[in-house]
């Protein structure tokens, strides 16, 4: 019997706790006063950190004003942003939501009603780097405001260069073969790969081509993978450095940030946020030096300069408070050298905001880059990247080349896994 | 009164029927009707069969298919006849500490799908535990990258729900052995039948219907399989362990999402699942 009034008792608890639990997450967003403002974005130390400095920023003058920012993780927000508007069921949505640059142009186009037109908030579009704002604008409408930027950077570990003969010197302003020579060498001697990727991820032959302004669309928007020369030499320079242990591919994100920060790669090529991960590893500072990235071989448009991802804040439909929001944004974001001078040094979000890149900030030396100004450094390498139109199917063409690359590193030939691709990549765009 | 019986009965009825209807059957009639639509995002329109021809012209859709089909036939049987070999071993009144095997085999079904697809990535990682055994005794030379390899991928994903599911099917068996008459066993005993004889001749015939039942379950869980493909291998390398529910997944949410599309695949597997039940229960149907 005392048992029984005992369960009894724990299920009246649990359902109590789950009933009061749900009822008060409704009563926070039904709750929502005028000056508060709901944002999603995905990283507590780089865009969420932003985004509550920037809060602190606006503050100082309106001093009611507050922001609720849900960690919203990228694959987590496309799903609920999917489901959201596809059930139109728009107040689930958040005022501010933060939205990777390579998928923007898929949310505006499929979504037409999910963020709003921005373009006369007050914000000045010429003090944004043009490259940067094509990501955000269709038609000649401004859908958000450009935060941080995805400006290429290699960095390497001065020791182990050292030991196998190297300097940082040795690596800059170099073209892949290169890399790949000095690469084998490092290889021999230390038994160090110099660079790791993902595998089932194109993101590195994007990079690659890119840095030579090359893209995977024709002028007309269709794909244009098969016999694609570019794409064809960076697989193999991709092949190469694989079968010569230059290159590590590990199976997932979080085993390819541990292979530099555990010390088992002597390098990463990668957008410069790639750095928040890198600095995670305090034992090695000092030890680290950055540069810009190898250049395609035998390519005449091929720079040391590319760009992987970068985001922008938008505000979306849901949001009550437009004139609010975007004041908001416009005096942080698009506004304060103070709000970016902060965060800079602690998360490395490189403003895309011409005006903060005259900030002193930049010209600090880093104790983690063995006193290098790398952030002078990468301001400088974003201003010389090619601009490449990354397209609606992005996501798709980028699945379609991580297939190929992981075929062709099984064995087929990259002339028959291109045309595939492009066959893949051509069904999902056909959809009447 | 048998009015009022009646009623009692529909009212004791109605919170469940409620319930099913709004979150069951009405996604199911909607799910349907998007299915005959087209269409990027919020700009669909009507198109009748389409998305259904689209389905079979679509190569990964097919690789997702023959995936799925291949750990069906490989998992689903292995996974049954371990299944059914453990329970009659633990339902042996003389085995020491019965309850003990049984809860240990029964644990993995406690933990979360997510989980356990993580951590047997981790296992199988080329720095992983796996490769640091199997280098430690000397049985590879350098460490293998099992998730890199289409067919050890694929391999990975059997094992993972075999000793995921293997435990929950025992169960299904446990139960079932506990109907037949423990005097059944005494006389075959008695009459000289071996341990082989008792198990081909009298237990798996009368868990007929429970076998029946996991085998319709197992076949419906495989063909919907979605957290193992995703978090165990991505459906990597390539598209070589996606299974369908995978890729309806990544059709919907990661790329250009078109939902009319999805909603047919969607509606292709439950077709599937429908067909392969069917033509399971007539096969162990008893009465012909």
């Amino acid at each position: 019997m005392k048992k029984r009034i005992v369960s009894v008792l724990v299920v009246a608890a649990m359902t109590v706790g789950m009933l009061s639990g749900c009822g008060s997450s409704e009563k926070k967003s039904s709750e929502k006063d005028e000056n508060t403002l709901t944002v999603w974005a995905w990283d507590q130390s780089f865009n969420i950190y932003a985004m509550k400095e920037a809060e602190k920023v606006y503050q100082k003058d309106h001093p009611d004003f507050k922001l609720n920012i849900v960690e919203t993780g990228w694959d987590d927000m496309q799903t609920q942003l999917g489901t959201i508007v596809g059930a139109g069921n728009y107040d689930k949505l958040p005022d501010i939501c933060l939205m990777q640059d390579f998928a923007y142009q898929k949310y505006v186009t499929t979504y037409p009603d999910l963020y709003q037109d921005i373009t006369d908030c007050g914000v000045d579009w010429s003090e944004f780097a043009e490259g940067k704002l094509a990501a955000s604008t269709v038609d000649g409408k401004h859908y958000g405001v450009p935060f941080d930027n995805g400006a290429e950077i290699a960095c390497y570990r001065t020791d182990i260069l050292k030991q196998a003969g190297y300097t940082i010197d040795d690596l800059t302003d170099i073209d892949w073969n290169r890399f790949i020579e000095i690469g084998k060498d490092v290889y021999d001697k230390t038994g160090y790969s110099l660079l790791s990727v993902q595998a089932d991820s194109s993101d590195l032959i994007y990079q690659m081509l890119q840095s030579a302004g090359f893209g995977t669309w024709t002028e007309d928007g269709k794909p244009d993978l098969a016999g694609n020369e570019n794409i064809k030499q960076c697989i193999e320079i991709y092949e190469e450095m694989k079968d010569a242990n230059v290159l590590n591919v590990v199976n997932s994100w979080d085993e390819y940030v541990a292979t530099f920060t555990s010390g088992k790669t002597a390098g990463v090529i990668n957008g410069c946020w790639i750095l928040a991960s890198v600095q995670t590893a305090e034992d090695q500072s000092g030890k680290w030096a950055l540069t810009d990235m190898p250049a395609l071989p035998g390519v005449s448009s091929a720079t040391n300069y590319s760009n992987q991802g970068g985001s922008t804040w938008a505000i979306t439909q849901n949001c009550k408070n437009t004139e609010l929001a975007e004041d908001f944004l416009a005096s942080t974001f698009a506004g304060s050298t103070e709000l970016y001078d902060t965060i800079l040094p602690k998360s490395g979000a490189i403003a895309t905001w011409l005006p903060a890149s005259e900030s002193d900030v930049y010209n600090e030396p880093q104790e983690f880059f063995g006193g290098q100004a790398i952030y002078a450094q990468i301001a400088d390498f974003a201003s010389k990247t090619p601009s490449v139109d990354l397209g609606v199917y992005y996501t798709e063409a980028n699945k379609a080349l991580a297939t190929a690359i992981a075929n062709v590193s099984g064995g087929s030939s990259i002339d028959s896994e291109l045309k595939t691709a492009q066959e893949t990549v051509e069904f999902n765009m056909n959809q009447q | 009164m048998k009015g009022k019986q009646n009623a009692t009965g529909w009212a004791f009825l109605l919170p469940a029927i409620i319930l099913i209807c709004a979150f069951s059957l009405y996604p199911m009639i909607s799910a349907l009707i998007t299915s005959f639509q087209t269409g990027t995002g919020v700009n669909i329109k009507f198109a009748g069969l389409s998305n259904y021809i689209r389905c079979f012209k679509d190569d990964v859709f097919i690789q997702s298919l023959k995936n799925c089909a291949f750990y069906l036939i490989i998992q689903v049987p292995v996974m049954l006849i371990i299944a059914l070999v453990l329970a009659s071993i633990l339902n042996n009144p003389k085995l020491k500490f019965r309850g003990f095997f049984r809860t240990a085999i029964f644990l993995p079904c406690a933990t979360s799908l997510v989980a356990y697809a993580i951590i047997f990535r981790s296992l199988f990682a080329t720095d992983g535990f796996i490769n640091m055994i199997a280098l430690k005794l000397g049985i590879i030379n350098h460490a293998y990258n099992f998730l890199s390899n289409p067919t050890s991928a694929k391999i990975i994903i059997i094992i993972a729900l075999i000793w995921r599911w293997t435990g929950y099917n025992m169960v299904f068996y446990l139960a079932g052995l506990q109907n037949i008459e423990y005097s059944v066993y005494e006389a075959a005993k008695i009459d000289g039948a071996s341990a082989f004889q008792t198990f081909f001749k009298i237990t798996v015939p009368l868990l007929k219907p429970t076998i029946l039942m996991t085998a319709i379950m197992s076949t419906n869980g495989t063909l919907q399989l979605f957290d193992e493909s995703m978090n165990l291998t991505k459906g990597g390398p390539g598209n070589a362990s996606i299974t369908m529910s995978h890729y309806i997944y990544n059709m919907s949410f990661k790329g250009v999402p078109n939902f009319g599309y999805t909603s047919a695949m969607s509606f292709i597997i439950l077709i599937m699942v429908a067909i392969l039940a069917f033509v399971q229960m007539k096969v162990g149907d008893e009465r012909d």
